[in-house]
């Protein structure tokens, strides 16, 4: 879902690149207010983690393969802004070493795979969670349904990029793109609620972190 | 440790390599706003471009063939993105077929701009592959940071990068550990395998980034990271900026008058 450069419009870069500046601007202002300085170093090798976990593929169907984007997982855990910022970092990165994402398109990749996806997962799984009450089956669905949900509101924000930069009609980019994603985010959702379910067993004391 | 996957080649030395990083961002980031906003189908503009990286790439010394490996890895990605486009743009159609239910039909204008969309990324591409080769990460950051980038932005991407190879190692190390154990069975058995591993690395690395900020305050971390500054521009910056400048000036003159 990283939209390469050459796709977007002047207009399009502009605008995603301030909303995604002021978002990660306050998220950090956000993440400083609540843990202090102890920011820079969990988020930095918190990225460094996404980063590892995004070079594992896990079959999906067909013999074709994916990996996590990693959103979903990172706001369930530690909350919306800080995956925003970690998110952002990982974008970033992947821009200038793998140039997986175009330099103009940074903007909008932040605010589709790092802004859209962590608040929503964020909020569906809470929404989800208070639905079906607070026990480990709740917590697992609202899990699924926050990280597919995570890559198919991505994949609808890309796509209404690329149409509002006329390179695509509405009514093609849209469907087709949410078709496709919405089938990919089946495997988001299985590999995140595989993580929570490990991590509840194992160490549950870090579901109960402060969300930032 | 697996090192040479992030920025390869960055320690030679050529004139490329001995631009100041600040010089090198600039410019790429201009560049690749030229090369975006030209109109589709601008061919003539395309292939000058084209000669431009290449002439940096020989003078960069950076093997041709990296490159170009480098960035078709990339072009598939792209054209994940780029399916969506030929359908159904006004004009003749170029051909057409039925699809189970669908009909679809390519037209001119649209397979014109996918054609155009596509070169765009992969020079847009190239010259982003050209800045890494030549610079390492370290002094993209500090070329960044110097650019008004926010400073804790650089502080995380530079733990960041820190921690990458660590992560990566570990990584690599329990998928060592699950392939010499024949993982086998069900999707869903698999898929939980995953999970595990993933789950175990978010422990490890919280609990690292624990640790490192412990060792940190324990050392007077107050926030702020200091570094010895070492970039200055040099003439080769500026007879580079200048030439740079002058051929994108002269190439965009040329495509709105002719």
């Amino acid at each position: 879902m990283h939209i390469p450069d050459g796709f977007l419009s002047a207009a399009a870069v502009g605008t995603t690149y301030v909303i995604s500046a002021g978002g990660v601007a306050n998220a950090v202002r956000v993440a400083r207010g609540k843990i202090g300085e102890k920011h820079i170093p969990l988020m930095g090798i918190l990225a460094a983690f996404v980063f590892a976990a995004q070079m594992l593929n896990f079959p999906i169907a067909g013999g074709t393969s994916g990996h996590i984007i990693g959103a979903a997982l990172v706001a369930i855990l530690l909350g919306p802004w800080a995956a925003v910022i970690i998110m952002s970092v990982v974008l970033i990165a992947q821009s200038f070493i793998f140039q997986d994402g175009g330099l103009l398109a940074l903007g909008a990749n932040i605010f589709n795979m790092g802004i859209i996806a962590s608040f929503g997962s964020y909020y569906l799984y809470r929404l989800i969670n208070s639905l079906l009450g607070n026990n480990r089956r709740g917590k697992l669905v609202a899990g699924f349904v926050a990280a597919w949900g995570s890559v198919l509101l991505a994949s609808i924000a890309c796509a209404l990029e690329l149409a509002l930069s006329g390179v695509s009609p509405m009514a093609v980019v849209l469907p087709a793109m949410g078709g496709v994603y919405a089938l990919i985010g089946i495997g988001e959702g299985f590999i995140t609620i595989a993580v929570l379910s490990m991590v509840m067993s194992t160490r549950a004391d870090l579901l109960k972190l402060q969300r930032i | 440790m697996k090192h040479s996957f992030i920025d390869r080649y960055s320690d030679r030395d050529s004139l490329i390599h001995r631009l100041d990083p600040r010089s090198k961002l600039v410019m790429t980031l201009a560049f690749i706003a030229a090369i975006v906003l030209t109109p589709a189908g601008s061919w003539l503009v395309y292939s000058l471009y084209f000669v431009i990286i290449a002439t940096m790439v020989l003078l960069s010394k950076v093997p041709i063939s990296y490159i170009l490996r480098q960035s078709l890895v990339i072009i598939p990605f792209v054209l994940l993105v780029a399916v969506f486009i030929p359908f159904f743009k006004e004009g003749d159609v170029a051909f057409g077929f039925n699809i189970w239910a669908w009909h679809l039909s390519f037209t001119h204008n649209g397979l014109q701009l996918l054609w155009s969309i596509l070169a765009k990324s992969w020079l847009s591409i190239l010259s982003l592959i050209l800045l890494t080769s030549t610079t390492g990460f370290a002094s993209l950051l500090k070329g960044l940071e110097r650019l008004r980038m926010p400073r804790v932005m650089v502080m995380l991407l530079s733990f960041m990068y820190r921690y990458i190879f660590l992560l990566t190692d570990e990584i690599m190390r329990m998928k060592q550990a699950r392939d010499s154990r024949n993982l086998g069975g069900k999707r869903l058995r698999q898929i939980s395998t995953v999970g595990n591993m993933i789950g175990t690395l978010f422990i490890r690395s919280y609990e690292r980034g624990e640790r490192v900020y412990a060792a940190m305050v324990s050392r007077g971390f107050d926030g702020q990271s200091r570094t010895l500054d070492r970039l200055r521009f040099s003439p080769l910056d500026i007879y580079f900026i200048a030439c740079i400048s002058l051929v994108l000036v002269c190439i965009n003159l040329f495509n709105l008058y002719w």
